[in-house]
């Protein structure tokens, strides 16, 4: 069984000249080269390595300080510096983890224990799923033809669950977090599907492979741009980021649905929206800005198309981040108003060019 | 009562949201900002920087005005010699009023301001401790200084460290002179004379005889050239006919 498996994974292996010589070397070692079989076998290196687990762990450690940084510097502070000076404070999220790590967490007597224990690990599955669906050139999890509506799909299960925190945290603040996270749910769930469903009709197919295929010559950016600015507004507000920072509004409700949480259970909640950003940035570029087109490099091999998916990924959340210093908080009727008038009608428009377009092409 | 809504032309609204954005990228790249990483860099202080007070021990005369004039009650004068002041930190606030009292500079200010005392028992600073300047522990590798104009504020950084010992101003004040204003209200208990540090003032001898001669000049205390105006003889004075007066 051991070797059918190995068979499998031998197979299908991620091939990467650069360090070829030394999967060579330990692919001759017994159960040595069955760990790396499976750590270089597509699917498993999809989801857990590149644009995985891993390298999703990597970009929150990255994205938590490089927003705290970038915020800090535009209003004139310093941010966060003292852990490890000579970078400038860089693992400050690391040491920030390590302390929830092994901080206690707190179940306070209201709450309602199991939910409130396993709702933070059970949010961690609608961010999981997506991230197997979408591809990377020839590194993927699942391949589907459906794969965007499918990442559209579970992205609109992550506001159940942070509801359900609100719901079994029992607390007033918690409760308001939670109703506004419905309110802000319904308002941005509408503009973006229909932007989404825009470019596909513009490519003809949800299939990411098809999606960047198309964008050989000009980006989706170009052809679409209003999908492009809703899909960007929506994508704010789906992450509770400011100006639409609704649900967890720090100054009102201090973090709203997570008020109750704390220690490691407030470490996971807290990168929720990271998370949700992360997979929403990848199918941003996958379906906008090209997606793993880049250039290529020999050396590299497979590795090429996760490694520019990922870059693009970065430098979108990072533009996306300054956001957060340049904009006051809208409040709850005027962002459910303007997503009810203005971006359900920009992402109409942009149906049409959609439509337009993809008839053109 | 309904708040009117503000309407702007799409235009002015469009411009406003590109300064904006112009304006958070140009802080993201060069930020404007003015903090100084404290125990790093050290702010380039002016030379009459009101901090930690030294004192010169040679030049003291025990006059008591600093500790007259404390607004604070900061200041206590302890005894080993001569009466000299020590500063009790819980209580100083800094206003320096004893600097500028001091009639001989004894007493300067330094640009030493950030003290750390390991118990309250320790701010009370004796006077043999305000000698010198404290063991100063320095981690700064650099010095700041503001640059302020109309436009805005602004850093700027030297890699040179800056000096926190002082130069030692002496006062300028005239000359004064210890004056006796009614001598024919003189007690002669010659507590002045007694009080002075200078041996300024000299008891001339008037007394009557048993024949009823009177021995000796009319004027009963005479101060001479040593007086240097410190004061003490007219706070001694019993009967408040002793006075400065500025001499050219």
């Amino acid at each position: 069984m051991i070797s059918t498996l190995f068979e499998i994974f031998k197979s299908n292996m991620v091939q990467i000249p650069l360090i070829q010589p030394i999967i060579d070397y330990l692919m001759q070692i017994p159960l040595i080269n069955f760990i790396v079989a499976l750590i270089l076998w597509r699917p498993f290196f999809a989801v857990v390595i590149i644009p995985g687990l891993t390298v999703l762990l990597l970009y929150l450690l990255y994205i938590v300080w490089f927003e705290r940084k970038l915020t800090a510097r535009v209003q004139w502070r310093v941010g966060p510096l003292e852990v490890a000076r000579p970078i400038r404070g860089a693992i400050q999220a690391l040491a920030d983890g390590l302390r929830y790590f092994f901080q206690e967490a707190i179940v306070h007597k209201e709450a309602h224990r199991p939910y409130f224990v396993q709702l933070p690990i059970l949010a961690f599955i609608p961010i999981l799923l997506p991230i197997a669906f979408i591809p990377a050139g020839n590194v993927v999890g699942i391949k589907s033809p459906y794969a965007v509506q499918l990442v559209v799909a579970f992205l609109a299960l992550i506001p159940i669950t942070i509801i359900a925190i609100g719901w079994a945290s029992n607390n007033r603040f918690a409760f308001i977090g939670s109703v506004r996270e419905a309110l802000i749910y319904v308002s941005y769930e509408i503009p973006f599907i229909i932007a989404v469903s825009s470019m596909i009709y513009l490519y003809g197919s949800g299939d990411p492979y098809v999606a960047v295929e198309k964008q050989s010559i000009v980006p989706g950016a170009i052809m679409n741009p209003i999908a492009f600015l809703v899909f960007i507004i929506a994508m704010l507000m789906a992450t509770s980021r400011l100006p639409f920072e609704i649900p967890e509004a720090d100054q009102e409700i201090a973090f709203g649905p997570f008020v109750e949480y704390s220690g490691m259970l407030f470490g996971l909640v807290m990168v929720l929206a990271y998370e949700k950003l992360y997979v929403m940035a990848l199918l941003f570029v996958i379906l906008f800005l090209g997606g793993w087109s880049g250039f290529y490099c020999e050396l590299l091999g497979d590795l090429n198309a996760p490694l520019w998916l990922f870059i693009k990924t970065i430098i979108v959340i990072s533009i996306l981040a300054i956001v957060r210093s340049m904009y006051a908080r809208y409040r709850i009727d005027q962002a459910v108003r303007y997503s009810f008038s203005w971006l359900i009608a920009l992402s109409i428009v942009a149906l049409v060019i959609g439509i337009a377009v993809g008839w053109i092409v | 009562m309904k708040v009117e809504k503000i309407s702007r032309s799409p235009l002015e609204e469009l411009k406003r949201h590109v300064g904006v954005i112009q304006e958070a990228f140009k802080q993201a790249v060069i930020p404007d900002r003015v903090t100084i990483e404290y125990p790093r860099e050290r702010r380039k202080y002016p030379e009459n920087l009101r901090g930690f007070i030294v004192l010169d021990k040679s030049r003291c005369i025990s006059c008591f005005r600093c500790a007259q004039i404390c607004p604070a009650n900061a200041i206590q004068m302890s005894y080993f010699e001569n009466f000299y002041p020590g500063i009790d930190y819980t209580k100083c606030i800094f206003c320096h009023f004893c600097v500028e009292s001091c009639p001989t500079g004894a007493l300067a200010s330094s640009t030493l301001h950030d003290m750390a005392f390991k118990s309250l028992e320790d701010m009370k600073v004796k006077p043999n401790q305000m000698m010198r300047l404290p063991a100063a522990i320095r981690e700064d590798v650099q010095s700041v200084e503001y640059d302020v104009t109309k436009k805005g504020w602004r850093l700027i950084r030297k890699m040179e460290l800056e000096d926190i010992k002082v130069v030692r101003i002496l006062p300028k004040l005239k000359p004064r002179r210890a004056f006796c204003l009614e001598p024919e209200s003189c007690l002669g208990c010659r507590q002045c004379m007694e009080v002075c540090p200078h041996e300024a003032i000299v008891m001339e001898r008037c007394e009557i005889t048993l024949e009823g001669q009177i021995v000796g000049k009319g004027c009963v205390l005479k101060i001479t050239e040593k007086c240097v105006g410190c004061g003490l003889c007219v706070r001694q004075c019993p009967m408040k006919i002793l006075s400065l007066k500025e001499v050219e």
